[in-house]
């Protein structure tokens, strides 16, 4: 009876170990940066300048951790000359942390605008819809990162339709602030609400991102969830 | 030299195709898909013996031409001694015996019509171990073509395969000195400038940098990738990189154990373009060997 030997013996232990922190690094890049975008959307809710502040102190953290998983991935390349599943997961986590970055930087973008207007007066229709749209946005954080981190396929392409409502929402946002553009400074805070929500459109957009690389390392063929420049 | 040139040769008797010319067809160029290249060797079903030990089992697959298929996979898992059966240098082992068919453009090999000679010299070797003759540099490539008979200018066919194993520019003053005289590397590219003086198609090369630094391996693999314009090249190699750095095609062979006798058959695993077998392998156990974690 003949039988095909089994890999019992483990090796490479100093690469899964490498390959291990590395998992457990984007992580916690992922929670830093999920955790300022909800500060943004709370602090746009609650219109509260001081918690805003903050975030802006934050995005340092999250540069550091970019800086250092992009080093480490390099430093690996270079030792291990990864292959296959192993080089997927590396240049998957590339793209990934650099769409962590830009949620970061987005929670700041959020926050700044929320500071210039924390003293105008406030829809809170508008709120509301924000409020909305950033909670699907969160939700889309923690699933795309748990589909990388669980290699879940089905998962990343739900990224998509939770996608949807984020968009939908986005695109009738202006009809909620036409109402109150007859008022001079509530129209100045109606603007800058209106960036407001294409930053929270824009972070959902990098989760689907997320999701697409994450399709790409799990499978091995990288295929776009949605093209704005070839819509359906 | 012009392929047409090399298929100008005596084969009467030799039982295989005269000529590449017949059998030409479109070949896949850099950046095509080298699967759709025009086929060298097709091998069916083929298992090889050495007495009752079954040493590869049930192998088919099909080798295209003018471009590099590299064979991998962990020792004892009969890439060596398949590479072997491509030139019938198995025949040279008493107890070796194929079963199934290894066709070369469409012809058996091992037909009884076939003259074992002809197709080593149609389908020449370089070792693991560089093993020039004990002579001059310039005796060392005229051997094989004064063997077959050869009465053209061998001044012409020395400096013509030195300069395709590009050696020619390191040795051509001192053509009449020792071959054992040569670096590592050197000695290595002189094999191969031996095995392209007999005017092959094909070359087989077992791990033919495993005895070389890291610049020398870069100068053959350079070659490799230089003169397979021209030729089939066929490698063996236990550098899993090497392999991804210069293979158009990839082999994965593995071995199966049998418990009752102990012994390993080796099999084929999975046969794909090299970039899909490093970058996104259809087997777990190509995967697992690919990756370094097969143990």
């Amino acid at each position: 009876m003949a039988s095909i030997p089994e890999p019992t013996v483990p090796t490479r232990k100093r690469f899964d170990s490498e390959l291990h922190d590395l998992k457990v690094k984007i992580r916690a890049m992922a929670a830093a940066a999920q955790s300022m975008f909800e500060m943004s959307v709370d602090g746009i809710m609650d219109n509260n300048p001081e918690l805003l502040q903050e975030i802006i102190g934050l995005d340092d953290r999250v540069d550091e951790y970019y800086l250092e998983l992009e080093q480490r991935v390099h430093d690996v390349l270079v030792r291990q000359t990864p292959v296959a599943s192993d080089l997927r997961f590396l240049t998957s986590l590339l793209h990934i942390t650099l769409h962590l970055e830009r949620i970061a930087d987005i929670a700041v973008n959020i926050a700044k605008l929320g500071l210039t207007v924390a003293r105008l007066p406030r829809s809170e229709n508008v709120v509301t819809t924000l409020g909305e749209m950033g909670g699907i946005a969160l939700r889309m954080i923690e699933a795309s990162m748990d589909a990388f981190a669980r290699r879940d396929l089905h998962l990343c392409l739900q990224l998509p339709t939770m996608d949807d409502p984020v968009d939908r929402l986005n695109r009738g946002i202006l009809e909620e602030i036409l109402p109150i553009s007859d008022d001079r400074r509530m129209l100045e805070w109606g603007m800058q609400m209106h960036v407001v929500s294409r930053q929270i459109e824009r972070v959902a957009d990098h989760c689907v991102d997320i999701a697409e690389q994450s399709a790409y390392m799990i499978t091995g063929e990288f295929r776009e969830f949605t093209d704005a420049s070839h819509p359906v | 030299m012009p392929p047409e040139a090399r298929t100008k040769r005596p084969t009467a008797g030799s039982g295989i195709p005269a000529s590449r010319a017949n059998v030409a067809r479109p070949v896949a160029r850099r950046g095509g898909d080298p699967a759709s290249s025009s086929p060298v060797f097709r091998l069916d079903d083929l298992s090889v013996y050495y007495g009752s030990f079954k040493a590869v089992r049930n192998v088919s697959m099909s080798i295209p031409q003018q471009q590099i298929t590299a064979f991998i996979g962990p020792s004892g898992c009969g890439k060596t001694t398949l590479l072997r059966c491509l030139n019938r240098m198995n025949d040279l082992v008493d107890i070796a015996r194929v079963e199934g068919k290894v066709l070369y453009h469409g012809v058996d090999l091992y037909d009884e019509q076939v003259n074992p000679v002809e197709v080593r010299r149609r389908i020449g070797m370089v070792f693991q171990k560089p093993n020039p003759f004990p002579k001059s540099i310039y005796d060392n490539i005229t051997f094989g073509p004064k063997v077959a008979g050869v009465k053209g200018n061998l001044e012409e066919i020395v400096e013509r395969s030195l300069r395709r194993a590009a050696l020619w520019d390191e040795v051509k003053d001192r053509l009449k000195d020792s071959a054992m005289g040569l670096s590592g590397g050197q000695q290595q590219r002189l094999c191969i400038a031996r095995a392209l003086a007999v005017d092959p198609e094909v070359i087989l090369m077992d791990e033919p940098c495993s005895a070389l630094d890291p610049i020398a391996t870069g100068r053959i693999e350079d070659l490799m990738e230089e003169i397979k314009t021209d030729y089939t090249i066929v490698i063996v190699t236990h550098n899993m990189q090497q392999a991804a750095r210069v293979s158009d095609m990839c082999a994965f062979f593995t071995a199966e154990i049998n418990e009752h006798s102990d012994t390993r058959t080796g099999i084929l695993v999975e046969f794909d373009r090299t970039e899909t077998m490093f970058s996104n392998p259809q087997d777990e156990r190509t995967e697992n060997y690919v990756t370094g974690r097969f143990g």
